[in-house]
């Protein structure tokens, strides 16, 4: 049963009343409703919509009887084995699934050694996965080390799902590797409602688009981890963030999270969950879905949920046969605050050097001139993601004006690159669309320069230049350069962008 | 302070369960057991500092006895809000492995290289691998980005042994107590506008203030919260063997 679209009853404090302006603004040249809680920053409409929610001390409650519990607060408590628990509380829970990486993975083993013993065995070698995804097509000989250290713990703890890379010149050539962990983690059937993923990456998070909890962990959480299957969490309160409204065809889930991220800022939900509800996400795909949770942790966020439905299910249907049981917040759920957007009136954006939340319209940096495109990471390199810009780009029928990086997120997306149809094309794939338009030949699949990398990484910025990207953070130095300028953007607008070697709002080519 | 009854244990065997210490802050030596060690187990042996809850007085011998009170001395340096992983340990260092004691070092000759031009003093000057700058002082926000551990043992490994910012992000919070590495404290002032790199500090942990000796004034620090226990103990390997959640080693 799908609760995401939960009315407010009428007797709860969300206000509907438009003459109510001291509580928020709704005035007609807005195109949101908006509630902003910045604690420190002077500002004249940040108010609640909803009165804040004190916490309450709670007597305790025998027998069968709850208290109403939010989607994240269940599975907390169904992790934990505690019936009751509320925001605040620090708890042991069990984790369903732990994923490290060949960044992260060596440090995690070598704790997980030193604390349970050269001898120690895992806890479970079935709930386990290992991607090496970060720094993989590189000569860099360390991080090639590192993807060593991964097989040789996998092979004395006899993981079960290790993916795997040999052959760095050819990816093709390794039946096992994946590519980007938290897409290869969807796609490989890791990712259920109401369970508990943790891993060593803070883009973790990109999986409460299950319908479950999943965060960032650093190595000595991983390594207690490996030891126990369990963590020392805190219940998180919860943002209800309700997205309601036609999305327009020049919109896409990036869209969406660059919104919620400029409006609470990079630390508004920090230690806290996000839950995204409304009939704008109802109709979200899977990969919409992880889009918008991926960034989460870029408004300082614990995790971010979606809860599961239909769209879920079916996803899921040919990925795991592992039975699950999704949770949903209860209709009485205590929210810390409470959001509302109406998407129909949203406008493409972008965040602009050097913060996530830095955001602007799109069609207001029209005039910044830029020197590439970067299309790729957890964030925006999905199978859908490449559709998108070859959407934008099959419209044109042009030729792009600067350097246009392509990286597919895993093989499976590199295969969907190359031989799914883009509609509208008359049978053509999104890779001959990216050859017309003169983008890059797609590379090989790995996180790539979102994050810079290796010196020798592909399309990573070793001089300062002005990139327009579908990644998730824009911090100086991300992509290499300390002074290089990074613009994150839909792929809809990175595609525009490429087109004209200016930020563009995608409606110059899609309307 | 919260939570030692809120700690549960599951019916699995492999954890007992045993009564909680009331949480109160414990001034005795507490091993570290999440200090690298290389793999025979000796202590690295360039490691200046000693574990968060031994009190790093200013007198000769800083590994002391019980002392009620803990204490950081040092210069400080002064970053703003915001300042993000990449920052702290820029992407292409994280090849290096944290648990690997060689690495370990190198990762802290890097720390806080990614800070843009605008910071005209470097956190460890040319030519050095280790900081002169015993505490951090900062904005709101300090560490958002990354989860990688990598940043908060950057700064310890460079020498840096406390943070006092307006605010963290939640993942480099977590790391820092995990691994001990740092010491994560909040102000309730915006110290990051009232000190200046180089300023002498002390950072007095029982009376919950820092003095900030070359302006002459103090300021209040916010209690250590909800994971006081965990630090108290040691990181959470040692605060999990405290509480019986994972057997003690031998």
């Amino acid at each position: 049963m799908a609760s995401s679209v939960i009315s407010p009853a009428p007797t709860s404090s969300f206000i509907n009343n438009k003459k109510d302006l001291g509580s928020f603004c709704f005035s007609s040249t807005s195109q949101f409703s908006v509630n902003k809680c910045k604690k420190s920053a002077v500002s004249k409409k940040i108010v609640s919509v909803m009165a804040p929610q004190q916490s309450e001390r709670r007597p305790a409650t025998t027998g069968s009887v709850k208290n109403a519990m939010t989607l994240t607060e269940k599975i907390f408590s169904r992790a934990s084995e505690k019936p009751q628990l509320s925001p605040g509380d620090n708890v042991w829970v069990n984790v369903d699934i732990l994923m490290t990486h060949d960044v992260c993975g060596p440090g995690s083993f070598g704790i997980f050694k030193k604390e349970f013993g050269e001898n120690a065995k895992v806890w479970d070698r079935e709930k386990i996965v290992i991607i090496p995804d970060h720094y993989i097509f590189t000569s860099d000989e360390r991080a090639n080390r590192n993807v060593d250290i991964l097989r040789d713990f996998c092979m004395e703890q006899n993981i079960k799902y290790f993916y795997d890379i040999k052959d760095l010149g050819n990816f093709k050539a390794n039946p096992d590797y994946k590519g980007v962990c938290h897409i290869a983690l969807a796609q490989e059937g890791h990712c259920r409602p109401g369970e508990v993923l943790l891993g060593t990456d803070s883009h973790t998070c990109t999986a409460g688009a299950f319908g479950q909890f999943a965060t960032g962990i650093g190595n000595t959480d991983a390594g207690f981890v490996l030891g126990t299957g369990k963590v020392l969490l805190k219940v998180p309160p919860t943002l209800r963030f309700v997205l309601d409204g036609e999305m327009p065809d020049y919109l896409l889930a990036k869209d969406l999270i660059l919104q919620i991220i400029g409006e609470i800022s990079v630390a508004g939900a920090t230690y806290k969950s996000m839950e995204f509800v409304g009939t704008t996400v109802e109709r979200l795909s899977m990969e919409e879905r992880m889009t918008l949770c991926n960034m989460v942790v870029e408004a300082g966020g614990k995790n971010g949920v979606v809860p599961a439905d239909g769209t879920t299910f079916k996803y899921l249907e040919d990925k795991t046969s592992l039975p699950y049981e999704p949770v949903y917040s209860d209709e009485k759920a205590s929210f810390l605050s409470e959001y509302r957007f109406d998407i129909s009136k949203l406008e493409p954006l972008v965040a602009k050097p050097h913060s996530p939340d830095n955001r602007a319209l799109a069609r207001e940096c029209k005039d910044v001139k830029i020197d590439r495109v970067y299309i790729g990471s957890c964030t925006g390199g999905k199978t859908e993601d490449f559709l998108a810009a070859a959407k934008v780009f099959l419209a044109s029928g042009k030729k792009v004006k600067v350097p246009t990086f392509l990286v597919p997120a895993t093989q499976k997306v590199w295969m969907d690159v190359y031989t799914l149809p883009v509609p509208g094309s008359g049978g053509k794939t999104c890779s001959q669309i990216f050859e017309e338009a003169g983008c890059d030949t797609p590379a090989s699949p790995s996180c790539g320069a979102c994050l810079g990398g290796p010196k020798d990484t592909y399309a990573r910025m070793n001089e300062p230049m002005v990139c327009v990207s579908t990644t998730n953070r824009n911090f100086p130095g991300r992509m290499g350069h300390k002074e290089g300028q990074i613009y994150l953007a839909s792929p809809y607008t990175a595609a525009a962008s490429a087109l004209t070697g200016y930020v563009t709002d995608p409606r110059e080519f899609l309307e | 302070m919260v939570t030692a009854s809120s700690i549960s244990f599951g019916a699995n065997s492999t954890f007992t369960s045993s009564s909680i210490p009331k949480t109160k802050p414990l001034f005795n030596i507490i091993p570290h057991s999440l200090k690298f060690t290389t793999g025979n187990g000796r202590a690295a042996v360039t490691f200046q500092r000693p574990v968060s809850v031994i009190p790093k007085a200013t007198s000769a011998d800083s590994r002391a006895t019980k002392e009620p009170s803990r204490t950081f001395h040092g210069l400080c340096y002064v970053v703003g809000d915001n300042i993000d992983t990449d920052q702290i340990i820029p992407a292409e260092y994280l090849t290096l492995v944290p648990s690997n004691p060689d690495e370990y070092e190198k990762l802290g000759s890097y720390a806080l290289i990614g800070l843009p031009a605008t910071y005209t003093t470097r956190f460890i000057d040319e030519n050095e691998t280790k900081t002169k700058y015993k505490i951090i002082i900062a904005g709101g926000n300090f560490g958002c980005g990354s989860s990688r551990e990598h940043a908060p043992v950057a700064l310890g490994a460079a020498g840096c042994s406390a943070v006092v910012a307006e605010s963290y992000a939640r993942i480099f919070f977590r790391n820092s107590v995990a691994t001990g590495e740092i010491y994560p404290l909040e102000s309730e002032a915006r110290l990051c506008e009232e000190c200046s790199t180089g300023d002498v500090v002390t950072i007095e942990m029982a009376e919950r203030r820092l003095i900030n000796h070359t302006t002459g004034k103090e300021y209040k620090l916010k209690p250590i919260g909800d994971l006081g226990p965990v630090i108290d103990a040691g990181g959470i390997f040692a605060y999990a063997r405290k509480t019986g959640m994972i057997a003690s080693r031998n």
